[in-house]
């Protein structure tokens, strides 16, 4: 049995609360001992706007809260991007080790349970169809597109479908979605467009930021498709 | 609003570009990787590292260039200033009057044709792209098709506006037509300005890829020819070229070469050549380890082509003469003025463009990087946006305070989200994120009418797989994909232009000419040209064409002369033959 942390995203509590207890849930069901770390963030948003002393605040305290935990697991492919590829870089030598060091240890949520020793004790099955949203964060900062196909397929019943564009960008962006809103917006159409294409109803990501993005295109545009995360898919296919 | 956001969404109210931009894009973005596949495993490797050295030695191999170029008697002039640049361009031009231009993004940079015009001189863009563009006055929107905006009849107004007079938009039609208008200007013209794609340090020739041979006609025909290019673009030697060659059309147009690359050596008799480096704040680049990298470009547009931002909101939206993901790193960085500093927020940092960049330029790191300088700098961001990310520091800093913001958030998006919704902007249909919706049982059930299956209709590409190891074979195959005929013997006619090459390249479908067999004149005005290949002088890609290059004239023909600058349908027969013959000798 694992002793591992689970980093809540600054922005699920706000947007959807239950992913993170369906990730909870999960890595229970592994077997794991789960310690939550919640009301933190990993800097990003900051970060990309070039605010660096401000993500490098921000991401310290993160750090700070990860320090005790060898694994550290977070539903969001964005945010272990972040922690290892950036964070470390906006401080200076030994801290930047240290940075470097704890960052090593935050996995991606999918890629760690499927990466499990105890993977294969599950018994996942969930009768139904979706399309699965490759995030660029899990795709290309990570490298994580087959291991999160790989995870989905072990769903007994699930029919994941691919999207025909798969590897373009949603448009969300983080605070580009703001800043550039219809360019972010238009970039979100065509992401909409190809779902419906694929017939499924939900699109599956590593990523909730994506889908909130892509969730409120769809509700505005009165398309009736919902985002779930892998940490929902699983935990459902649990039940 | 930004900058680039108000000329965004002007573009995308008044042309909607990404509805012409994205299917091209997608498609090209597909071809390119297939044709890249077929060439060798490692050339993207090779062309970094010939990019790489040749940005860390930038002097050394100037001071080679400058020897070599005087051994052939080619002018070598440096420009530190855009307006150096002009004024040297100027000065070398002494009495000439009427100018034939071809493509030089570096001539866009500083403003070439303007600065020329000005001074009284006629000026006639001779890419057909660029002869469009210049007509219709607001720039090129891509770096190697810029027309690319433009659909066919936009085009066939714009030039109906400027005299002409067509009876349909057919793109073969309005490509001879423009054609026909450089040509003329050709038989009476007193200087060809051209760019490089780079120049070699070790031999002092000068290397340009061209699809119509307006090039071929600009570097020929007047007495006099110019090269504007920047500082950067140079490689060691001639495996540093082919490098380059090898990864350059396959990325810009899915083609395996393009139609012309001239290697230049000497002026011919009675002519004269200059090359004018254009510095421009690339040698202070070339000092910054955070930056450095950009100057490894050999603008191909890949980054453009594959970009959703890009594509969505197309390259006039930019503002610069660079657009697309390179466009948003070196802008701000060329003119140090703080007024492209906001291009580098006009990225979701999706990452594609360093995905797909050939020559390994970090392209989104560095854009990371130009948004920091810029808030440091004053040029992007505010004061209270500082605060607000200030604040944010404070509010994730300890989990009991975390919770009563995001309790604070959620209670605002459910109570006050359906009310900021009114300030949404006209096309961002987004409502406010919902917070933990319920689910409907029946969305995974099952497909609607018409879904896809598993893999059903994701775009399948066939692997394509050369038939043979043979050369001889491979040649046949490739040349003829490219409408050249490949044959035992042929019948001579009237008009045909028969030169023997020095080699062939079998997984392009090229010809080597070398000396006199590369006379552009004559080549350009043949009604046909037969190229004898002996078949032991066959290599397998341009890489391995090294040895037969020598040390002259040298020029490589991957099938006829073509545009793609409409619609990027392909018209053959520009200037020069439609067709091309070769004899294939010994196989």
């Amino acid at each position: 049995m694992a002793s591992v942390a689970l980093f809540v995203p600054c922005f699920m509590p706000v947007l959807r609360r239950i992913d993170a207890q369906h990730a909870e849930r999960v890595l229970r069901a592994l077997g794991d001992e789960v310690t939550v770390i919640e009301g933190r963030c990993c800097g990003q948003p900051a970060f990309n706007s070039g605010y660096r002393n401000e993500a490098r605040k921000t991401g310290r305290q993160l750090l700070r809260a990860a320090q005790p935990f060898g694994t550290v697991v977070t539903p969001s492919a964005s945010c272990t991007g972040m922690v290892q590829h950036y964070l470390p870089g906006t401080f200076e030598g030994e801290r930047q080790a240290g940075a470097l060091s704890i960052g090593n240890r935050f996995h991606e949520f999918a890629s760690y349970v499927a990466g499990h020793p105890a993977v294969d004790t599950l018994r996942l099955r969930l009768p139904g169809v979706v399309a699965y949203h490759d995030s660029c964060h899990a795709r290309r900062e990570l490298g994580l597109t087959s291991t999160v196909l790989g995870l989905l397929s072990r769903v007994a019943e699930l029919d994941v479908r691919r999207l025909r564009f798969e590897d373009e960008c949603c448009g969300f962006g983080g605070t580009f979605s703001v800043k550039h809103p219809e360019v972010s917006a238009a970039m979100m159409s065509a992401k909409l467009a190809d779902t419906d294409l694929s017939g499924a109803r939900v699109l599956v990501s590593t990523d909730l930021s994506c889908l909130a993005h892509i969730e409120a295109g769809a509700r505005g545009l009165g398309m009736p498709i919902e985002t779930w995360t892998v940490a929902e898919v699983l935990s459902r296919a649990l039940e | 609003m930004s900058a680039y956001r108000e000329r965004a969404v002007a573009e995308m109210r008044r042309h909607n570009p990404g509805a012409t931009v994205t299917p091209i894009m997608r498609k090209l973005v597909a071809d390119s990787a297939a044709m890249l596949a077929r060439g060798p495993d490692d050339a993207s490797r090779r062309a970094a590292a010939a990019r790489a050295f040749a940005i860390g030695h930038l002097d050394d191999l100037h001071d080679s260039l400058r020897r070599e170029f005087r051994k052939r008697g080619i002018g070598y002039h440096q420009a530190v200033t855009a307006e150096d640049a002009t004024a040297t361009v100027k000065r070398l031009l002494k009495g000439a009057k009427r100018v034939a231009k071809s493509k030089t993004m570096v001539g866009e940079e500083v403003g070439l044709t303007h600065a020329l015009r000005d001074a009284g001189l006629t000026v006639l863009e001779t890419d057909i792209g660029e002869y469009i563009v210049d007509l219709e006055g607001r720039g090129p929107s891509h770096i190697t098709a810029p027309a690319l905006h433009l659909n066919r009849s936009r085009i066939r107004e714009i030039l109906a506006a400027g005299g002409a007079d067509l009876p349909d938009d057919d793109p073969a039609r309005l490509s001879r037509h423009v054609r026909d208008a450089v040509r003329e200007f050709f038989s009476d013209c007193d200087a060809g300005i051209t760019g490089a794609n780079t120049t070699i340090a070790s031999s002092g020739r000068i290397v340009i890829v061209e699809n119509e041979g307006n090039v071929s006609l600009g570097v020929s025909h007047p007495d006099l020819h110019i090269v504007i290019t920047g500082l950067e673009k140079v490689v060691a030697d001639e495996a540093g070229a082919l490098a380059m060659l090898e990864v350059l059309a396959p990325n810009a147009t899915a083609q395996p070469l393009t139609s012309f690359s001239h290697f230049l050596a000497d002026p011919g008799k009675g002519q004269e050549r200059h090359v004018v480096f254009v510095d421009n704040g690339r040698s202070a680049i070339a000092k910054d380890p955070r930056y450095r990298e950009v100057l490894k470009c050999i603008r191909c547009g890949a980054c453009m082509n594959t970009c959703p931002v890009y594509r969505t909101a197309g390259g006039l939206s930019y503002g610069s003469p660079y657009m697309g993901p390179i466009g948003a790193v070196v802008s701000p960085l060329l003119w140090g003025d703080g007024r492209y500093a906001d291009l580098a927020t006009a990225s979701s940092l999706c990452g594609r463009c360093t995905e797909v960049c050939p020559v390994g330029i970090p392209l989104h790191r560095m854009l990371l990087e130009l948004r920091a300088d810029g808030v440091e700098h004053g040029e992007l961001g505010s004061a209270v946006e500082r605060i607000g990310w200030e604040a944010w520091a404070v509010a994730f800093a300890g989990s009991k305070r975390a919770k009563v913001v995001s309790s604070l958030g959620r209670f605002g998006i459910e109570h006050f989200g359906r009310f900021f919704e009114g300030f949404r902007p006209e096309g961002d249909p987004r409502t406010a994120p919902a917070v933990d919706v319920e689910r409907d049982p029946g969305a995974i059930a099952g497909p609607g009418v018409g879904g896809r299956g598993p893999e059903e209709g994701r775009e399948k590409r066939e692997e394509e797989q050369d038939e043979s190891d043979g050369l001889v074979e491979l040649f046949r195959l490739r040349a003829e994909a490219l409408g050249v005929e490949v044959v035992e013997k042929v019948k001579k006619e009237e008009g045909d232009r028969v030169l023997k090459a020095t080699a062939a390249i079998a997984n392009t479908g090229s010809v080597l000419l070398t000396g006199k067999e590369t006379a552009r004149r004559p080549l350009l005005a043949a009604a046909r040209v037969v190229v004898e290949v002996q078949a032991k002088t066959l290599v397998r890609n341009p890489s391995d064409l090294e040895p037969y290059l020598g040390d002259g004239e040298a020029l490589i023909l991957t099938g006829a002369s073509r545009t793609a600058d409409i619609e990027k349908q392909i018209v053959r027969g520009i200037h020069g033959a439609e067709s091309m013959v070769v004899v294939l000798k010994g196989g």
